[in-house]
């Protein structure tokens, strides 16, 4: 085996074995496992970074599988596929991993069971990683899994907290749902393949334009829920309950944009495979995720909330852009945002973290303000992910979020102008946020009393805000690297249109009325609360949907259910056996009653049985079934 | 080469010598029982392998190892090592222990119907007295309930041997003679074969409506004998599907029809949806888990509706069912004993099973925590642990038949998956109920149970190992599974 093939699967194998280990070194001593943890990722990083520009630029893909279940006469294979865009997906998910992980030595050093957060983070990462690098769609929806089952423990990291527990169960139950339609998405890419797409090469062999459906809308399925899009966008929100560095790791920058990467990957082995009856459907998923995400965005005071219902929108984007058809073009525009979010969302989860750090965990926004004094370095670098996610030009989300934009008015105008109006939206939630934090005088105990975070928690900041503010000069050569065209240059921008400016003008209205309703003290936002007070419940109340699925679905529904099969079970079923049982014993008891022990009784009924007998063979004899 | 003669003969050896010397000696038998079966095994090269000692009048005495029979003397052993392991019980429940598992051997291998009847019904006997012995409260009642449902499907077995051997007029109640003429008798014979070896193969399997025998006795049972009865003997109904009606409704002139394939894939499809939805409401622990042991056989008869279903004409899905259901039967047997006796551990340690007054478990008693979490994980089908094999391999290869369908099972899948998610967080999550006291896990329990819960991190690791066990290739019948 070459030794491109084995590096290949260290980047993930060395965590997945090493994770183990990570937990077990922690008995000893546990910040043994921070470092063992932090170590791990970076190797991966390393290794990732040498295969990257030894292999993976010149053009080289690595791939090989092998059976899973060798000895049986039906092959599935599992194994590595490593072209551009696996490889530019595992370059981010292992820098900002390690970042992360870099993060968390100091944001969870006095936590006592560190050792075992460590090694969940770790066993995530090369999950993740697993993920990116499967060469089949098996493998990936195994790796698929095991995010899911990171997310689902980390989040619930803190168990003692009935509200974290409640979420975890959330976004187990939910994405759940999602995980099943990747499920029939395989069987269907199988069965309509003859088997060929057992490998993820092999889905050009579905041929029929409605089995291509089928397959794209179920797997999109799958990405719904990893990916939280509407409607299956409910558990992130709640997801936040988890430590801050979780949600930056996995509710930001990798585990909800695998479902993003899924029809990214598929998309560009296939073009044929996203036909446009599912790409129409992904186009509209994602407008409307953007569009309540940024309204409720508006709404909600929870800091880690507000940043949730941003990365639910930002990802919409992410989808829009697939669903704009235009291939390879498409996957270049969707995944350089998935990079440039990856960056300036772990950011403002960071910041977040650090800010959070030291208000004493108090998420409500309205208790904070003030905070650009006491933490200056923190929340400038906020002020930088803030501004890169509502797009300001020179910024990463400029490049990344405008340009989708642009690319939606060849496509359709309407498409386009929701688009757009997503960005205003967004603008307008990431500078209330700001606003709310930075500016003003401190408006709780807390919130005065903050200082700023120590050095290894700053640098990944200060690293991240670097990215997310010159992510941009990479964009041309993104571009071409991940369609799979010759690169000119790593660096250089794609070329601006007059269309470029429409985004612009909206985000430079929304960061001004945003000033103006939160910059300075204000009525604007009660006032428009108070005029629009049915749309501002409706908005505030997230449109229903969490009450919908709780209270309607969950309780009436399957709980309904599951009483009334309980009762079933218990009177019908169960009665019945009884009854049955019952039956004999009471026929036995009547026969008993026979047996009296008379003689003269007896051959009464002898003799009754001897005439009956009589009679019944001579009726046979005479209708002539007995000669 | 060892012949299976000597094996039954090293095992009545050891069960008259656990009966006769009694004792810790009934306990540390059972694992030589369960060695020796190993043994057995290990020595037979692999391949489909007959043993045949002439006829017996009309029985005859013909024995043989194939695929699914070798998996599930490997699953014999295995609980005939974990249970003697885990619990220090009284010496007669050994010795009927090791009846049971002599039983169960000779209904996996023979290969007469008479024969195959006859240990069929010895199975009973030992399982009979443990639940009356040993049981719980409702002992009695539940030991009755038991012994009646499932022999009433047995009776309707038996008759159905009879139709066979009468209306094809053989000479002996060989099962390769009798099956093979099947498709000669009368329609309304075959009819009356198929659906009586169904309805007894479903009730141990046991599939809803045909399954109300199966909770009482597993809650009522003392924990030693729900692992075994939950680990094996649902294997028996599984079994049945598998090696004796598939090549009878295969053979028989119904072979190419799609009613019986259909009503086994409603009916697998419906429990499942059905345990899961009544699982959900249950407050005990133990009985809740009874429930989960339907809902993870409900894809054996899926699976065999699916292949009988397609009748060769997707090779590739039918395979996968085929061997995602063989999987399916060591995954769940290992899977299902592990949770059975952590469920017995957490009673012990907390003096109570019932979800509600229980929480926050997992601040008190982190060790049991990982293991119950692991052990609910497991039975979810996470990757990594042997429940997700057979399950994904039924679930991809189903598609073939169901198509939209499927919508079912998956639905199915997603209840199995909360109701497993909102225990563990009733019960290992959440506050600490401070009612409980101080509670504390006896060690070794807990280090009892990571030797099945290693074997279900290999198995979900390295499938392979399963079908390593035998010479796939040699698989002769099921028509179109091995074109």
């Amino acid at each position: 085996m070459d030794l491109s093939i084995i590096l290949t699967f260290l980047i993930f194998g060395l965590p997945l074995i090493g994770f183990p280990f990570v937990i077990g070194i922690g008995y000893i001593k546990k910040n043994y496992s921070m470092y063992l943890g932090t170590v791990l990722i970076f190797l991966s990083f390393l290794i990732t970074v040498f295969l990257f520009f030894t292999y993976t630029v010149k053009g080289t893909v690595i791939q090989y599988s092998f059976n899973w279940l060798p000895s049986l006469p039906v092959v599935i294979p599992v194994g590595v596929y490593a072209d551009n865009l696996s490889m530019i997906m595992a370059l981010m998910v292992s820098f900002v991993g390690f970042l992360i992980i870099l993060f968390s030595v100091g944001y969870m050093k006095e936590d006592p069971n560190r050792h075992v957060f460590f090694g969940e983070m770790v066993l995530f990462t090369s999950s993740m990683l697993g993920l990116v690098l499967a060469s089949s769609l098996l493998m990936l929806f195994i790796f698929w899994e095991l995010v899911g089952l990171c997310s689902y423990l980390l989040i619930g990291f803190w168990h003692y907290k009935p509200n974290a527990a409640s979420a975890a169960k959330k976004a187990f139950i939910v994405t759940r749902v999602g995980d099943v339609f990747f499920i029939a998405g395989i069987g269907a890419a199988i069965l309509y393949s003859s088997g060929a797409a057992l490998s993820i090469t092999g889905l050009g062999a579905i041929h029929l334009e409605w089995q291509r459906t089928i397959v794209a809308l179920l797997l999109f399925g799958g990405a719904i829920g990893k990916s939280a899009q509407f409607p299956l966008h409910v558990w992130i929100p709640d997801a936040m309950e988890g430590p801050t560095t979780v949600s930056a790791l996995i509710h930001a920058a990798t585990m909800v944009t695998a479902g993003v990467y899924l029809m990214a990957r598929i998309y560009s082995l296939d073009l044929s495979i996203l036909t446009p009856t599912a790409l129409s459907v992904m186009l509209y998923i994602g407008i409307v995720t953007i569009i309540l995400s940024g309204l409720i965005g508006l709404v909600v005071n929870d800091i880690k909330r507000i940043l949730a219902y941003s990365t639910i929108g930002q990802i919409g984007y992410m989808v829009a852009a697939l669903g704009l058809g235009l291939g390879v073009t498409s996957i270049g525009l969707s995944i350089y945002q998935l990079e440039a979010h990856a960056f300036f969302k772990a950011l403002l989860f960071l910041a977040a973290g650090s800010i959070l750090h030291a208000v004493m965990n108090v998420r409500d926004i309205n208790k904070m303000g003030g905070l650009w004094k006491k933490m200056p370095v923190t929340v400038t670098a906020m002020l930088v992910g803030a501004l890169a996610l509502s797009g300001f030009p020179g910024f990463a989300g400029f490049f990344s979020k405008d340009s989708i934009i642009t690319a939606s008015f060849g496509v359709s105008i309407f498409a386009w102008s929701l688009l757009a109006i997503g960005g205003f939206l967004t603008t307008l939630y990431a500078f209330r946020m700001f606003f709310k934090v930075a500016t003003g005088k401190p408006r709780s105990y807390a919130a005065e009393h903050a200082h700023e975070s120590g050095r290894i928690m700053l640098i990944p900041i200060v690293v991240l805000a670097a990215f997310s503010a010159i992510f941009g000069i990479f964009q041309q050569g993104f571009y071409d690297f991940v369609e799979n065209k010759p690169v000119s240059s790593a660096f250089g921008i794609a070329p601006l249109t007059i269309t470029d400016i429409v985004p612009v003008i909206i985000m430079l209205a929304g960061l001004g009325i945003a000033y103006l309703a939160w910059g300075r003290s204000s009525t604007i936002p009660s006032k428009v609360a108070n005029g629009a007070r049915d749309f501002y419940l409706l908005v505030k109340n997230k449109f229903f949907l969490d009450v919908f699925f709780t209270n309607v679905i969950a309780e009436r529904g399957v709980i309904g259910l599951s009483a009334v099969s309980d009762r079933f079970e218990r009177k019908a079923i169960g009665g019945l056996v009884d009854a049955s049982g019952e039956l004999f014993q009471n026929s036995g008891k009547v026969l008993r009653k026979i047996q009296t022990g008379l003689a003269r009784q007896y051959a009464l009924i002898i003799l009754i049985g001897l005439i009956l007998s009589l009679l019944l063979l001579r009726i046979l004899m005479l209708s002539g079934v007995i000669h | 080469m060892l012949q299976i003669s000597d094996l039954f003969l090293a095992l009545v050896i050891i069960i008259v010598a656990s009966a006769v010397l009694r004792g810790r000696w009934a306990r540390y038998l059972t694992f030589l029982f369960s060695f020796a079966i190993l043994l057995f095994l290990s020595l037979n090269n692999l391949t489909l392998t007959n043993f045949s000692y002439g006829t017996l009048s009309i029985l005859s005495l013909t024995f043989q190892l194939n695929f699914v029979s070798s998996i599930l003397l490997v699953l014999i052993s295995i609980v005939g090592i974990y249970i003697p392991l885990r619990f220090k019980s009284t010496p007669g429940f050994f010795v009927l222990l090791q009846f049971l598992l002599f039983s169960l051997i000779g209904i996996f291998t023979s290969r007469d119907f008479i024969v195959f009847y006859i240990f069929w019904e010895m199975v009973l006997i030992p399982s009979f007295f443990v639940i009356g012995i040993w049981g719980g409260k409702n002992k009695n009642y539940a030991a009755m309930k038991f012994f009646i449902y499932t022999h009433v499907g047995s009776v309707f077995m038996l008759l159905a041997i009879f139709t066979m051997y009468f209306a094809e007029g053989a000479s002996n109640f060989s099962m390769s003679t009798l099956i093979s003429g099947v498709g000669s008798i009368s329609l309304p014979y075959q009819a009356f074969v198929i659906s009586g070896f169904l309805f007894a193969f479903l009730i141990k399997l046991p599939t809803i409506p045909l399954h109300s025998w199966m909770p009482d006795a597993y809650v009522e049972a003392p924990t030693e004998g729900t692992v075994f009865i939950s680990s094996l003997l649902s294997k028996m109904g599984a079994f049945g599907l598998l090696v004796i009606f598939s090549p009878i409704f295969m053979s028989s002139s119904l072979a190419g029809s799609t009613i019986v394939p259909i009503i086994l894939i409603a009916l697998g499809i419906f429990t499942l949806i059905y345990s899961a939805l009544v699982a959900l409401y249950q407050k005990d622990i133990k009985r809740m888990m009874s429930y989960t042991s339907i809902g993870h056989m409900s894809f054996i008869s899926i699976a065999v509706g699916g292949f009988l279903y397609l009748n060769g004409s997707n090779p590739l899905a039918s395979q996968l069912l085929y061997y995602g259901a063989v999987f399916q039967l060591i995954s769940h047997g290992i899977i299902i004993a592990l949770i059975f006796s952590l469920v017995d551990t957490l009673e012990k340690s907390t003096g109570t099973r019932q979800v509600t007054s229980l929480g926050g478990i997992a601040r008190k008693l982190p060790g049991l925590s990982f293991l119950i979490l692991a052990a609910f994980l497991a039975s979810v089908a996470i990757p990594g642990f042997s429940g997700f094999v057979g399950e994904i391999s039924i679930l991809l290869g189903s598609y073939a038949v169901l198509k939209y369908y499927l919508i079912l099972v998956l639905a199915g899948v997603v209840l199995t998956a909360s109701y497993h998610v909102f225990t563990l967080q009733r019960t290992i999550f959440g506050p600490y109920n401070e009612f409980l006291g101080n509670i504390r896990a006896r060690r070794e329990e807990l280090l009892v149970a990571i030797l099945p819960l290693s074997l279900i991190f290999l198995l979900g690791i390295y499938p392979a190992l399963v079908f390593h066990i035998f010479d796939i290739h040699s698989i002769q019948f099921l028509g179109g599974i091995h074109p």
